[in-house]
């Protein structure tokens, strides 16, 4: 088991060197027009020459880093292609050796390190995605328990075809249509004004916790409405499995109770092969903040990632992935301890 | 058409949901040559952000959007980005995905050997391609090599039995595992964030974070499949393995295709219109669902937009899934 652990931890961290390497370089080799964009957006009234403008360009790229060769090697084709080796005075040593020291790099937008963002940008999204992966974890359970029904349900009643369809049809729908609805539904002036829709950046110190929380329900709504039918169905489905298992015939023979036999019985038997979909659920969670903070503008990670992936602003995106990529180890970190909780056998040969 | 309805196997949701989805299709292949009383991408300053106006004379039947733009109008060639740009990525991946996942799982790591002359050759070609060190000469040197072992394989035992395994399941996981490794829409997101993509490059993009999935389900199949009798008749038939593999092994192992296929293009209109939404990777003229739905963060009370935009995305994944069900 834990060679098993280790084997996993081992792929997923060089799958995400790998993925964030990739659009590193890929964001590097084909984004020739960045500095152009910056200048632009920049000084739009400054009466630029050509040549100015030239060697504006040139302090920005020396600024910014970019006047250094990518990659260790280029390919070089003038007349005869071949390979160029350029040491260790490259853009992706430099990047490299700075994330080994903590160091994620600089915002191209605003010139700010990226690891005091990013710190910030965690306290708005660490108790949004940790509230809605407890709330998901919770609601999955009680729904898959409920959609299973007792061991005499052999079919499905009309009400439970009905949460199985409503809960089906959810998975399909897109996050952004999940918080545009809820948004029009329930802080709207024309319909029900029940809760607030603004930022909690609008009062980011004198913020009493009640309105702290009622301004993180329908954010947290939104997120457990879109991982719910991944995690419940596979539940209900694994439950009823397990409920025409020979064991449960014999303990309905011996008396047990409806309820418990399937919390009690059905549950540790159903639960451990569904502990990978709890493993991708924070993942997933993160990518689903990446917009319902953009809808309900918090000012948190996912916020952070939309908004530099639309200004083009690379070093925060590749941070952002490596964010991503690193909560996904944690979840599987996550996931391996629950199935040592779920399984007495895994426990007990610890 | 009664008759049709009362057939057993022809429910009414089925057909609506076909019936949608055919509507959706021909408004998005035909929407340039219909005849719309405005524009596309032509905006009506004097009535921007309107709700639907049947009475008035400038007949904005859904409602104009924030800059001015007939929503009726925006919304038909917003079905083009479904017809041109999603479908198209959803049937090159499940291609992909089944030619992929099923020589993995026919295959597996030690299944497919290359002879020892093919493999030089390879290698050469590789050498002189990227051009390594020592480009033209080394690549000869390869190719004498490769002569040298056809001649010698049916003349030397050792030779014809040498043969280099083609580790394609481990390439296989590595790959899946390599798209993995962040979700979906980050991954997009991150690949996305360069200047605007052309219909072509996000066409690619989607292509390629979209293969995995259906080549994990076709590969799982395979599995299943290369063990059953009829495989090894064909064998004993004397078929090739190649012809094996694909006129008999992979139409059955692509069979639970049919039900995921409809799934998974609902995730990727998903997708696509989630980053119109964002505003990631697309030029902000291109009419999409998502651009649409995205200036409710703007005019959050534009009921005209949601109801609309919102309503035609929401039909058109319901009746994905059910068409996925039906399949099923």
């Amino acid at each position: 088991m834990r060679r098993w652990l280790l084997l996993q931890l081992g792929r997923a961290g060089l799958a995400a060197w790998a993925t964030a390497s990739l659009v590193f370089i890929l964001s590097r080799l084909l984004a020739v027009g960045t500095e152009d964009a910056m200048l632009s957006s920049g000084n739009d009234l400054q009466v630029r020459t050509a040549s100015t403008s030239a060697v504006a360009r040139q302090a920005l790229r020396q600024r910014l880093g970019l006047d250094e060769p990518v990659f260790y090697v280029t390919r070089i084709s003038r007349n005869s292609a071949s390979w160029r080796w350029h040491g260790t005075h490259n853009q992706y040593h430099h990047w490299l050796a700075g994330l080994l020291h903590g160091q994620l790099g600089w915002s191209y937008r605003d010139g700010q390190p990226i690891g005091p963002k990013l710190r910030t940008a965690l306290v708005y999204t660490l108790p949004l995605a940790g509230l809605a992966a407890v709330a998901a974890t919770l609601v999955a359970l009680a729904l898959g328990l409920v959609l299973a029904g007792g061991p005499l349900a052999a079919s499905l009643t009309s009400g439970r075809a009905a949460l199985h369809l409503v809960l089906s049809s959810l998975q399909g729908i897109p996050v952004f249509m999940l918080a545009l609805g809820l948004l029009f539904l329930f802080a709207n002036p024309d319909a029900l004004d029940l809760l607030p829709a603004y930022s909690l950046a609008d009062n980011p110190d004198g913020l009493l916790l009640g309105a702290y929380l009622l301004q993180l329900i329908m954010p947290v709504l939104t997120l457990v409405l879109a991982v719910l039918p991944e995690l419940a169905l596979p539940l209900a489905a694994a439950l009823r499995h397990e409920l025409r298992a020979d064991y449960v015939t014999t303990a309905r023979a011996k008396g047990v109770p409806a309820a418990s036999l399937l919390r009690r019985h059905a549950l540790p038997n159903a639960l451990p092969p569904l502990l990978t979909s709890f493993a991708s659920l924070l993942p997933s969670l993160l990518a689903g903040t990446v917009v319902v903070e953009s809808v309900f503008s918090l000012p948190g990670v996912g916020r952070l990632l939309a908004e530099a992936a639309a200004a083009h602003d690379y070093p925060v995106v590749v941070a952002g992935v490596l964010v991503t990529a690193g909560v996904r180890l944690l979840g599987l970190a996550l996931a391996d301890a629950l199935y040592a909780l779920a399984d007495p056998r895994i426990r007990l040969a610890l | 058409m009664s008759r049709l309805l009362r057939r057993p196997h022809l429910k009414a949701l089925p057909l609506l949901a076909v019936g949608w989805l055919v509507a959706v299709s021909t408004a998005g292949l035909l929407a340039p040559w219909l005849p719309l009383p405005f524009a596309a991408g032509v905006p009506d300053l004097l009535h921007v952000a309107e709700p639907p106006s049947w009475a008035a004379a400038p007949q904005h039947w859904l409602g104009t959007d924030l800059f001015g733009r007939d929503v009726l109008t925006e919304l038909l060639f917003g079905a083009r980005q479904v017809v041109l740009l999603s479908l198209p990525a959803t049937v090159l991946a499940a291609l992909i995905g089944a030619l992929a996942g099923g020589s993995a799982g026919f295959w597996g790591n030690r299944g497919c050997r290359l002879p020892l002359a093919a493999g030089l050759v390879l290698l050469a070609a590789i050498w002189w391609l990227i051009a390594l060190p020592g480009g033209g000469q080394v690549a000869c040197l390869l190719l004498a090599a490769a002569a040298l072992a056809w001649w010698a394989a049916p003349r030397l035992l050792w030779v014809g039995r040498s043969a280099w395994p083609l580790p394609l399941d481990s390439l296989f996981q590595a790959a899946v595992t390599l798209l993995g490794a962040v979700p979906r829409l980050v991954l997009v997101l991150a690949l996305a964030a360069g200047p605007p993509l052309s219909t072509g490059q996000l066409l690619l993009l989607l292509v390629a974070v979209a293969w995995p999935e259906p080549a994990r389900q076709v590969r799982a199949q395979m599995l299943q499949v290369r063990t059953l009798p009829f495989v090894e008749a064909a064998r004993a038939a004397g078929l090739t393995t190649g012809r094996i593999w694909f006129r008999h092994a992979l139409p059955h192992a692509c069979r639970p295709l049919r039900a995921t296929v409809p799934l998974s293009l609902a995730g990727l209109i998903g997708l696509e219109t989630t980053l119109a939404f964002l505003g990631v990777g697309r030029p902000p003229d291109v009419s999409s669902w998502g651009q649409l739905l995205s200036m409710l963060r703007q005019e959050p009370g534009a009921w005209w937009l949601l109801v609309s935009a919102g309503g035609a995305l929401l039909f058109t994944l319901l009746a994905l899934q059910q068409l996925a069900r039906s399949n099923r």
